[in-house]
C-alpha cells in the first residue's frame, strides 16, 4: 500500500473512532445510587436489590431509554455495602452524594443507614427510594422521600389479622426484634397491630443482627409458653435460626416472621422448624399470577444469589420504572421536579399490575408506592401465597 | 428447677465454644505475649470452607457426615498453613512487641475479612446438621448436635490440658510463657516451641470454627463475634492463664444464657462487657492472672 492511501485509511479509521466517541457522549447517563447491605444477614437483599436496578435499567436502555428535552438518558446504578449499620450507611452516603454525585437514590435499605443517607439527600436535593420499614423517616418533612416497599403499616395488619382468624386460640404473642432502628419501629406498628385482633403482647425482647447463638433467648420465648411468636424485622436467616432451636425446645406455637422475604432463607438455618410459619414480604413465582417476566427474572435472582426474588428486590425494580416515567411526564431530571410528579403517575410494575406513590392518609404526604400486599406461609418447605390484597388507593387511582 | 438446669446446659454449651477460641488466644499471648486480632479469621476460614465444601460434597454424592468430616479436615488444614504464614511472615518479628503485633494483627484481620468478602460474597451460609434429633433429661431440652458440639469442645480442652501438663512440649510451652530467657537458658529451643504454640492456637480456632459451622449462621465476619467473647473471656480470666480462659469462657456463656433469659440477648451483651470493665478496674490481671 502507498503511502497516501496508508494516511487515507488512517483518516478514515480516525473519523470512525470520532464519530463513535461522539456518539457514546450523546448518551447521557443518569447515576442511581444505592445503599445496601452487600455482607452480612442482609445480604442477600443488597445483591439481590442491585441485581434488578441493573436488570430495569438494561430493560429501560432497551426500551430506547428516557427522553426528556430531546435527549436520552439511561440509567447506571452503583451501590455500595451499608452493612445495615448507621455508621456504614453514613460513609456510603458521603460516598454516593459527594465523590459520585448523585442526584437519585434508586434503592436503600435498613432504616437507621437509610435514617444517615436521608440527612443528606433532603438537604442537598436528592431524590431518594427506600425500602426501609421504619415509619419515623416518611411525612411532610421529607419531600424527597419515597418508599418502594410495602411497610408495616400496609403489610403488619392485614398479616396478623389473618393470623389471627386462622388461629383463633391465639391469646398471647412474644416479640423478638433486632435492636436497631427497624426493629423498634416495627415492634411498634406490631404492637398495635396484634392489640388491634386482641392478642395480648407477653414479651420484647431485643438481639444483635449478627447474633450467631439463639438459644437462651429461645429458652426464654420457650417458657414464656406463648400462643404465637412474632419475629419481627429479623431477616429469614436470623427468623430460621430462632424457629430451629424454639422447635428444639418442644416450642409449638404459631410463627409469624413478617419480614420473611422468601423460603430459602429460612429453610437454609430453620429446615423443617420453618413449617407453617406466615411471612409477608415474599412472593412465589409458581402460581398462575406470575407473570413471564418475574418467572424471567427469578431464575436470574436464584442464579444469582441461590434465593427467590422478594419484595425487597422488586421495589428496586419498580423505582427504576418509577423515575423513568416520572421524568418523561415532568420532562425533566431535576429531583424536585421529578418528586412532584410522582405522586401523580401510574407505573408497570413488576408485581405485573399498574403501580402509583400515595398513603396521603396514613403518613402525611404521598410518599407510599400502592402495591399488593401479599400473605404467604410455609407448607413444608415450600411458600405458598394464601392471600393478596390490593391497595383500595391504588384502585381508585386507576379508576379515574 | 427445669429452667435452672436449661439455662446450665445451655451456658455450657456456648461457653464450651468460646473455650475452644479463648485457649488459643491465651496460648499466644502466653508464649509470645501477643494479642492476635486475627485470631478469629481462623475461625471463619474454617467454618466458611465446612459451609461451602458440606453442599458441594453432598450434591456430588457424598454422605452428610463424611462431607463434614472432610470439610471440617479442609477447614482446620487451611487455616493451619495460613496461620502459620502470618506466623513466618509476620507475627515472628513482632514477638512481645504488644503495640507492634495489634497493628499487625488488625491489618491482617481487616485484610483476610476483604478477602473473605470478595472470594466468598457477604451472603449467609449454612450447614445442615450432621446429628439430628433432641435430647432430653431432667426437663432439659438440647439437640444432639449441640451435645455433641459440647462433648468435642471439652475433648481438645482436656487434650490441650494434658499436652500442657504431661508433655515435653507442654512443658517446655509453661516454661518460656514464664519466663523465656531463662526457658532458653535451660536449652528450650524458644523458636521451635513459639512456633508450634502458634500451630496449637490456630487449630484450636479452626476447630471451633468448624464444630460451630453446623448451628451457625456462617458469614465472613462471624469470627469477630466470637473474637470479642473470646478476648474478654481471656480478659476476665487473665490473659495467658489456660484456667482462666476456661472460667472466663464458662462465665461468658452463663452470663449470655442467663442474662438472655431473664433479660434479653442485647441486655446480656451489655452485661458482658459491663463485666470487663469492673474486672480491669478491681484486678486488672484477671481473676486467676498473675503475670
Amino acid at each position: 500500500m502507498k503511502m497516501g492511501n496508508k494516511f487515507a485509511v488512517l483518516l478514515a479509521a480516525l473519523g470512525v473512532v470520532a464519530i463513535n466517541a461522539a456518539s457514546v457522549h450523546a448518551e447521557e447517563i443518569i447515576k442511581l445510587g444505592l445503599s445496601v447491605p452487600l455482607s452480612g444477614a442482609g445480604a442477600n437483599w443488597g445483591k439481590g436489590s442491585e441485581l434488578l436496578c441493573h436488570e430495569a435499567a438494561k430493560e429501560v436502555k432497551a426500551g430506547g431509554g428516557v427522553k426528556v428535552g430531546g435527549k436520552i438518558y439511561n440509567f447506571e446504578c452503583i451501590a455500595y455495602d451499608n452493612k445495615y449499620t448507621a455508621a456504614e450507611g453514613t460513609k456510603v452516603a458521603q460516598t454516593l452524594l459527594k465523590r459520585d454525585n448523585v442526584k437519585f437514590i434508586g434503592g436503600s435499605l435498613g432504616t437507621a443507614p437509610v435514617r444517615a443517607l436521608q440527612s443528606l439527600t433532603e438537604r442537598e436535593g436528592v431524590l431518594m427510594f427506600t425500602t426501609a420499614w421504619g415509619p419515623s423517616i416518611k411525612g411532610p418533612k421529607f419531600p424527597l422521600t419515597f418508599t418502594q416497599m410495602n411497610t408495616p403499616s400496609e403489610v403488619l395488619f392485614p398479616l396478623i389479622k389473618f393470623a389471627k382468624e386462622a388461629n383463633p386460640s391465639i391469646k398471647t404473642v412474644a416479640f423478638l426484634n433486632p435492636n436497631d432502628a427497624t426493629g423498634q419501629e416495627v415492634e411498634v406498628v406490631a404492637r398495635k397491630a396484634w392489640e388491634a385482633v386482641g392478642v395480648n403482647v407477653v414479651s420484647s425482647d431485643w438481639y444483635e443482627r449478627g447474633t450467631t447463638e439463639f438459644q437462651p433467648i429461645a429458652v426464654k420465648l420457650a417458657r414464656l409458653k406463648a400462643d404465637a411468636v412474632d419475629l419481627g424485622a429479623a431477616p429469614p436467616a436470623e427468623a430460621g435460626r430462632v424457629l430451629k432451636e424454639l422447635k428444639a425446645l418442644g416450642w409449638k406455637g404459631v410463627q409469624v416472621v413478617p419480614v420473611a422475604t422468601g423460603a430459602e432463607g429460612l429453610v437454609a438455618t430453620g429446615g423443617d422448624a420453618v413449617d407453617k410459619t406466615y411471612t409477608g414480604a415474599a412472593v412465589t413465582f409458581d402460581g398462575p399470577t406470575a407473570t413471564a417476566r418475574q418467572r424471567q427474572l427469578n431464575e436470574v435472582m436464584i442464579k444469582a444469589t441461590g434465593e427467590s426474588m422478594n419484595t425487597i428486590q422488586i421495589g428496586f425494580y419498580d423505582a427504576v420504572i418509577a423515575l423513568k416515567t416520572a421524568m418523561e411526564k415532568a420532562q425533566s431530571v431535576q429531583p424536585e421536579a421529578v418528586a412532584k410528579v410522582l405522586p401523580e403517575i401510574t407505573f408497570d410494575s413488576l408485581y405485573g399490575s399498574k403501580a402509583a406513590f400515595g398513603g396521603k392518609q396514613t403518613y402525611g404526604s404521598p410518599q407510599q408506592i400502592l402495591i399488593p400486599v401479599i400473605i404467604t406461609q410455609m407448607k413444608g418447605l415450600k411458600l405458598v401465597e394464601l392471600q393478596r390484597i390490593e391497595s383500595g388507593e391504588l384502585k381508585q387511582r386507576i379508576a379515574r | 428447677m427445669q429452667t435452672a438446669l436449661q439455662l446450665v446446659m445451655t451456658g455450657l454449651q456456648i461457653g464450651s465454644v468460646y473455650m475452644l477460641f479463648s485457649l488459643g488466644l491465651t496460648l499466644i499471648f502466653g508464649v509470645m505475649k501477643i494479642v492476635n486480632f486475627a485470631h478469629g479469621q481462623f475461625f471463619t476460614l474454617s467454618a466458611m470452607l465446612v459451609a461451602v465444601l458440606v453442599p458441594w460434597l453432598t450434591t456430588r454424592g457424598v454422605s452428610l457426615p463424611v462431607a463434614f468430616g472432610l470439610g471440617a479436615l479442609a477447614g482446620i488444614a487451611v487455616s493451619i498453613v495460613v496461620g502459620l504464614l502470618l506466623y513466618q511472615f509476620g507475627f515472628r518479628y513482632f514477638q512481645r512487641d504488644l503495640v507492634g503485633s495489634f497493628i499487625l494483627s488488625i491489618g491482617f484481620a481487616l485484610l483476610f475479612e476483604g478477602v473473605f468478602l470478595h472470594y466468598f460474597g457477604g451472603a449467609v451460609r449454612a450447614v445442615p446438621p450432621i446429628i439430628d434429633g433432641d435430647v432430653s433429661f431432667f426437663g432439659v431440652n438440647l439437640t444432639a448436635q449441640r451435645l455433641a458440639l459440647g462433648l468435642v469442645a471439652l475433648a481438645f480442652t482436656l487434650a490441650l490440658y494434658w499436652v500442657l501438663s504431661a508433655t515435653r512440649l507442654g512443658k517446655a510451652m509453661r516454661a518460656v510463657s514464664i519466663d523465656h530467657e531463662a526457658a532458653m537458658l535451660q536449652g528450650i529451643p524458644y523458636k521451635k516451641i513459639v512456633f508450634n504454640s502458634f500451630a496449637i492456637a490456630t487449630f484450636l480456632g479452626a476447630v471451633a470454627g468448624a464444630i460451630m459451622a453446623p448451628i451457625s449462621v456462617i458469614t465472613p465476619t462471624v469470627g469477630a463475634d466470637y473474637l470479642v467473647k473470646g478476648f474478654i473471656a481471656v480478659v476476665i480470666g487473665g490473659l495467658g492463664s489456660v484456667p482462666g480462659a476456661i472460667v472466663g469462657s464458662l462465665f461468658i456463656g452463663f452470663l449470655e444464657s442467663v442474662g438472655g433469659y431473664f433479660f434479653d440477648p442485647s441486655s446480656a451483651n451489655m452485661a458482658i462487657f459491663v463485666l470487663a470493665m469492673l474486672i480491669l478496674l478491681l484486678r486488672p490481671k484477671g481473676v486467676m492472672g498473675n503475670g
